[in-house]
């Protein structure tokens, strides 16, 4: 699709750096064609300070910030703050998918421990196998560091489950104690309102008092 | 149970309906395309967050909607139901996305679901207002392909058991995404050394949600037969039993299995079958691959019965439907009849007009004027006159 978004006749009256400027927005996530060329007209009729700003921060992004190299979370040294951090439990690994998800769980201040994050799930009709996500790393680290237990934190579907499965299996043989969210209402809920499948799932995951 | 209240706006053809309804029977009639069928369309929506007819969601919005400022056109339908568990409100709202959302997605329509005024997944709505429909394409419940059994079935037992519609709703992401993993082998773009360790997943999900679904489905069969067969005698006024009986594609369980059994037995049979599914690239086993085999005596009528037997069996499926969901549910679910009795000749249909005299039994009937109809039902149903999307009292 990239290139053949305009006609050679539509590139010219537009002029060039604004259809460039129209496909490269259409190829973000969620944007389509009419947005990107509202976004564009807007830049053009924004300040120049609009514009260089934010030129710069696209650019300080991709230089300033990259991938944890122990974790996978946005890092801007060689590892993320949390790996960093000489408070955090070095026994304890939560898995999650994405890095927001660890933003959501650092939001609840409850978890002291370090995180891995997959970058993806296992989900074969998106081609998304052991291999595409960082799977074989977590192994690793499970490995070479002290790790007592792993949570895995993957989301509560057909997908997540799939990813945990694996997860669980691979990590089995390591002799580490491997743990799953539990699956249940939420806080302030309504009994009667919750859906039949969220009810049965804490059902069965209920807890001795 | 029965619907008292229909309300439409910018539903099909419909600009705007306010249609009060009541038990017993009620009659729409008019001309093609005035927007008789579309009624049944509406409540059958509001019953299976699906329409019965092929095509896009996205169709089901009139074509002139304006919808509000700053809001892309939507089609709502609200209706509300009185049950032996008490009233219940339900509404649909369907949205057609703004153009530019819309652009290079599959998902060309928002679905919102209400339940009593509360947002709910559109699979929780099923079974709260149960529908039979009955038109005259149904006769491919007898002549057509596997699918429109097993579609039968589906439907009958969604809008009866709540864990039937989600378990069928997960096994069928199971079957996809186990299909595109069989799929990358086959066409060797995943080397095949740890298959099994990467399909274990899958299995044991498809094998869980199969082995209740199939055990659901036997269950329903059996009560069926039950019912279906005394009602295929009375149609044809003769002693010849129409039997129906599940073939499954699972191999290895008997007939009293219970769903642990039957779990075991799929998952053998999955072994078994693991070299033909890779070379296929499809999942061979399971309820998706089933079929409904539908015999009067010793002839599958399918094949070999007259267009009289088909149409009577595909009748004495239709009001076995019903009986089930009456019998299960302690409640008549609403009958609905599309352009119906201009199909059937005058025996069958008296048959089908004497469970519409029940007095707990509610029916919607379209046709396109009323001298096929005795003048006792005409004078017991309420009659409609529905011209260019919009009912008038007749």
């Amino acid at each position: 699709m990239v290139g053949s978004m305009h006609t050679a006749n539509e590139t010219q009256i537009l002029t060039e750096p604004v259809a460039r400027l129209i496909e490269e927005f259409s190829r973000l996530p969620g944007i389509g064609p009419k947005t990107a060329s509202r976004l564009t007209f807007f830049m053009l009729r924004a300040p120049d300070e609009a514009a260089r700003s934010l030129a710069e921060a696209l650019i300080a992004l991709k230089q300033q910030v990259h991938f944890c190299a122990r974790c996978y979370f946005i890092a801007q040294g060689e590892l993320c703050v949390v790996c960093t951090s000489p408070a955090r439990d070095q026994r304890l690994i939560c898995v999650v998918e994405e890095p927001l998800d660890v933003v959501a769980i650092e939001r609840t201040g409850v978890f002291r421990g370090l995180y891995h994050v997959l970058h993806g799930r296992i989900a074969p009709l998106e081609g998304m196998n052991r291999e595409d996500i960082y799977f074989d790393e977590l192994l690793d680290r499970v490995r070479t560091e002290p790790v007592e237990e792993v949570i895995l934190a993957t989301n509560p579907n057909l997908e997540g489950e799939a990813t945990a499965f694996h997860l669980q299996r691979a990590l089995a043989p390591l002799g580490v104690r491997i743990t799953r969210l539990a699956r249940g209402l939420p806080t302030g809920g309504d009994l009667e309102w919750a859906d039949p499948g969220t009810l049965s799932s804490a059902l069965e995951g209920r807890r001795e008092l | 149970m029965y619907v008292t209240h229909l309300n439409l706006r910018d539903f099909r053809n419909y600009e705007r309906l306010d249609l009060t309804l009541e038990p017993g029977a009620t009659l729409l009639y008019g001309p093609n395309a005035a927007g008789k069928t579309t009624v049944l369309e509406a409540i059958y929506f509001l019953a299976t967050t699906r329409s019965p007819r092929a095509g896009a969601d996205r169709e089901l919005v009139r074509f002139e909607a304006q919808g509000d400022i700053g809001v892309p056109p939507f089609a709502r339908l609200v209706c509300d139901v009185a049950r032996a568990e008490g009233r219940v409100r339900l509404e649909v709202v369907v949205q057609r996305r703004a153009e530019e959302e819309a652009s290079g997605s599959a998902v060309q329509t928002i679905k919102t679901v209400r339940v009593d005024r509360k947002a709910v997944r559109a699979l929780d709505l099923v079974g709260h207002l149960r529908v039979v429909l009955f038109t005259p394409a149904d006769v491919a419940l007898v002549t057509g392909a596997p699918a429109e059994r097993r579609r039968y079935l589906d439907v009958t037992l969604s809008q009866l058991e709540g864990r039937y519609v989600r378990t069928l709703a997960h096994y069928q992401k199971v079957v996809q995404q186990r299909n595109s993993l069989l799929r990358a082998w086959r066409e060797g773009r995943r080397p095949l050394r740890s298959a099994d360790d990467e399909l274990a997943f899958w299995d044991r999900e498809l094998a869980m949600a199969g082995a209740y679904i199939l055990h659901e489905r036997l269950r329903a069969v059996a009560d069926l037969n039950a019912l279906v067969g005394p009602i295929y005698g009375r149609v044809t006024s003769s002693d010849v039993a129409l039997m129906t009986r599940y073939q499954s594609s699972v191999a290895g369980f008997g007939p009293e299995a219970d769903t642990q059994a039957i779990e075991r037995a799929f998952l053998e049979h999955l072994a078994r079958q693991r070299d033909d599914e890779i070379g296929r690239g499809q999942t061979l086993v399971g309820p998706h691959r089933d079929d409904l085999l539908i015999s009067a005596g010793t002839i599958a009528i399918g094949t070999y019965g007259s267009r009289g037997q088909q149409r009577s069996a595909t009748l004495a499926l239709k009001l076995g439907e019903a009986e089930l969901m009456r019998a299960r549910a302690g409640d008549a679910p609403v009958l609905l009849l599309d352009d119906l009795l201009s199909e059937l000749d005058a025996e069958r249909r008296g048959h089908l007009l004497d469970v519409l005299e029940r007095p707990d039994q509610q029916t919607l009937v379209t046709a396109t004027g009323t001298e096929e109809f005795e003048a006792g039902f005409l004078r017991r149903a309420r009659r409609w006159r529905v011209e260019h999307g919009r009912l008038y009292p007749s």
